[in-house]
């Protein structure tokens, strides 16, 4: 138990400081409260929770992946152009997760083989994405996406509420927590964060290693983009402008050093969990649009500075022993 | 211990910050603010100039005559990744094609490109068209090229929004009347009663403003029995829109009706009460082709269409009376109409009455 703390005692913070936000809407607007409404706020940080996880293994290598958005609106668009189509929808997700497997890979090769920085090479993609997604449409929507494949992700458990997609999103995150904190791969992609010299003298496939990360940030936004579509029943180009800064806000508050070489799968969870309560919160106590952009900046730079509140605590604590 | 101090001070900061937010909710207040927006926008507004008309009354004061020379027009549009845009380029297409003009449209890449834009009309001065029909991005981004144009002689229109206050005339729906129509629709179907929502887009532009402003305004100047709920704003996105009305629905099941400042954003909310099996209205505004079809599958209650279409052939019939020098007023209001599940397969043209222009060779 004491080793859970010490291990996670960052993300735990998260999570406190989460509470308290509830306890301050709950206390505003009872509503909050509602197991309705956490059931919302539990759909409503899917996306973002996806999204989060997938560009936190580009943030490990000490790279970013800046074109999850881009890559998001063309797996929507394929996908629901292939079940338009009339195709078996389990495959029409194969190709989704492909699409997003081809889109990372390529951004992989952009960052090892040409050695591009890794924010210009991804903000080159983001742009060369979304004007793929725009030529391929012609900027029409795609619609009438049939119920066949909406319901594999946005059906529910009998009537609880609790829909299928929420469950895709904790499996993910259960994946993305046995690589990195249980297998070599894991180990590879800390140490290319770390130090990439040394990680690289030490034996590691840093280019692997690599390639691995922007796949998976691929994979986490495909699948993310088979939610959107699912839960919206059309798809268009215009889908996800500007999800990769809220993406990279989840990563960071919830630990990810945007050096590289820290961060937890529960972290992002945490972080996007938070970024989900301050959402829906600021809504049930109904804050003005305008100010829930301040509120959620101030509170962005807040919870990154636990980052340091942390030490000061584990000081504390040492001391009174 | 600095650092210790320094945290408590960040939390206290964060609680009085949200504290102070939720003290803000005050509906009155939000709505004050709100239509002093709209009045700050600058000098002119052409929903409440006073010299507006509707073409119809354009077409009685100066005759159905439009005499035509021999013309070259250049239109400046926004991105035709948007359906509206490309629905506006074709009935700049049929209305040339009518009335035997020359033309040239250039269009932005995307909708952001606000530079692209200026040069695009600074281009197409110096290459000597007679008039510019121009729909700007921003309010301000072609201030500087429709100056040097009205230098240059040529007749500057602008064609829906963004605004030009330096335009010789302004050729549009009254985007105040889209809100309007819009309450007054939800009005109707709610007998005068219970909540509704009002789902924003991030303004840029003068139209989505108005559009808030005239729902809001109809409710008040009617003594309306509804009570505007909740407004908050959900950046033109289709998923954000959904996420805010699933959150709205689940704490008020009751909400009878939310108005969308657009239809994409009206598409998402669709979604969200479907899923949350209540009977509320939604409402957009634009009229694309997706609304329709939603209307059609009986899950959008109802959009208001401006017809880019017929809004084109309007802007270039005006431009060319004013050519003609002919009197044109400093707004013409294009046709618009709110389209529900009971008109939704008329023929647009039946809507809004259309007659097409009489097209003369000038003398």
């Amino acid at each position: 138990m004491k080793a859970m703390y010490t291990k996670y005692k960052r993300e735990l913070l998260v999570l406190v400081a989460t509470i308290i936000l509830g306890v301050i809407f709950t206390v505003i607007n009872p509503m909050f409260l509602t197991w309705r409404n956490i059931l919302t706020v539990f759909q409503q940080m899917v996306l973002n929770g996806l999204l989060a996880v997938g560009i936190m293994f580009t943030i490990l290598t000490g790279g970013i992946d800046l074109s999850i958005g881009c890559t998001f609106a063309i797996v929507g668009i394929a996908v629901a152009t292939c079940c338009v189509g009339g195709m078996n929808p389990i495959i029409a997700i194969l190709i989704g997760l492909a699409v997003g497997i081809v889109l990372g890979c390529f951004n992989g090769f952009l960052v090892t083989n040409l050695k591009l920085q890794p924010f210009i090479a991804t903000l080159g993609t983001m742009s060369l994405y979304r004007g793929i997604a725009y030529v391929v449409t012609g900027g029409q929507p795609v619609t009438n996406v049939p119920d066949s494949f909406r319901n594999i992700f946005n059906g529910q458990i009998g009537s609880s509420g609790i829909r299928y997609y929420v469950i895709v999103m904790v499996i993910v995150f259960l994946l993305a927590h046995m690589i990195l904190a249980k297998t070599r791969t894991g180990d590879y992609l800390y140490a290319v964060g770390g130090n990439e010299e040394a990680a690289k003298l030490s034996g590691v496939n840093t280019r692997k290693t690599k390639y691995i990360a922007y796949i998976a940030s691929g994979l986490c936004t495909a699948v993310a983009g088979l939610v959107m579509l699912a839960s919206l029943g059309s798809a268009e180009a215009t889908a996800g402008i500007g999800y990769e800064t809220n993406a990279i806000a989840a990563a960071a508050i919830g630990g990810t050093s945007m050096a590289g070489g820290r961060g937890t799968a529960l972290g992002t969870f945490f972080g996007a969990f938070m970024l989900a309560v301050l959402k829906v919160g600021m809504v049930v106590i109904n804050v003005d649009s305008f100010w829930q952009y301040v509120v959620t900046g101030l509170i962005i730079i807040i919870a990154s500075y636990f980052e340091f509140i942390k030490d000061d605590i584990a000081a504390f604590m040492a001391k009174h022993k | 211990m600095k650092k210790r101090f320094l945290a408590v001070l960040m939390a206290a900061t964060m609680v009085v910050g949200l504290a102070a937010c939720g003290g803000s909710k005050n509906e009155a207040d939000s709505t004050a603010a709100g239509s002093e927006a709209v009045q700050e926008t600058g000098e002119f507004n052409p929903d409440q100039a006073e010299d507006a008309m509707s073409i119809e009354e354009v077409r009685e004061k100066n005759g159905e005559e439009v005499p035509v020379g021999d013309y070259k027009f250049g239109m400046v549009m926004k991105s035709l990744s948007n359906e509206f845009w490309r629905t506006l380029e074709e009935g700049y297409e049929a209305g040339a094609k009518e009335a035997g003009i020359k033309f040239d449209v250039q269009a932005t890449t995307d909708e952001g490109d606000e530079t692209g834009q200026q040069t695009m009309t600074e281009t197409l001065t110096s290459q000597g068209v007679d008039a510019l029909l121009m729909s700007p991005i921003s309010d301000s981004n072609l201030t500087s090229a429709v100056e040097s144009a009205n230098d240059a002689g040529v007749l500057t229109v602008n064609v829906n929004d963004g605004l030009i206050a330096k335009a010789n005339h302004y050729v549009g729906p009254n985007a105040f009347q889209n809100g309007l129509l819009a309450a007054e629709w939800i009005s109707n179907k709610l007998g005068d009663q219970g909540d509704v929502a009002i789902v924003v887009g991030m303004a840029k532009a003068f139209a989505a403003r108005e559009r808030t402003a005239g729902f809001k305004a109809w409710i008040e100047d009617n003594n309306s029995g509804m009570n505007i709920w909740a407004e908050q704003n959900a950046d033109w996105d289709r998923t954000k829109a959904k996420d805010l009305a699933a959150t709205w629905l689940t704490q008020n099941p009751d909400l009878k009706a939310i108005f969308c400042n657009n239809d994409d954003m009206a598409l998402g909310v669709v979604e969200a009460v479907e899923e949350a099996g209540t009977d509320t209205l939604v409402v957009g505004v634009d009229g694309i082709g997706e609304a329709y079809d939603s209307i059609r599958a009986g899950k959008l209650d109802a959009t208001v269409d401006s017809f880019p279409y017929y809004m084109a052939q309007v802007a270039i019939e005006c431009t060319l009376r004013s050519l003609a020098g002919q009197e044109l007023p400093s707004a013409v209001a294009t046709p618009q109409a709110l389209i529900s599940a009971e008109n939704v397969d008329q023929d647009a043209a039946t809507i809004i009455n259309w007659t097409a222009p009489k097209y003369v060779p000038a003398k």
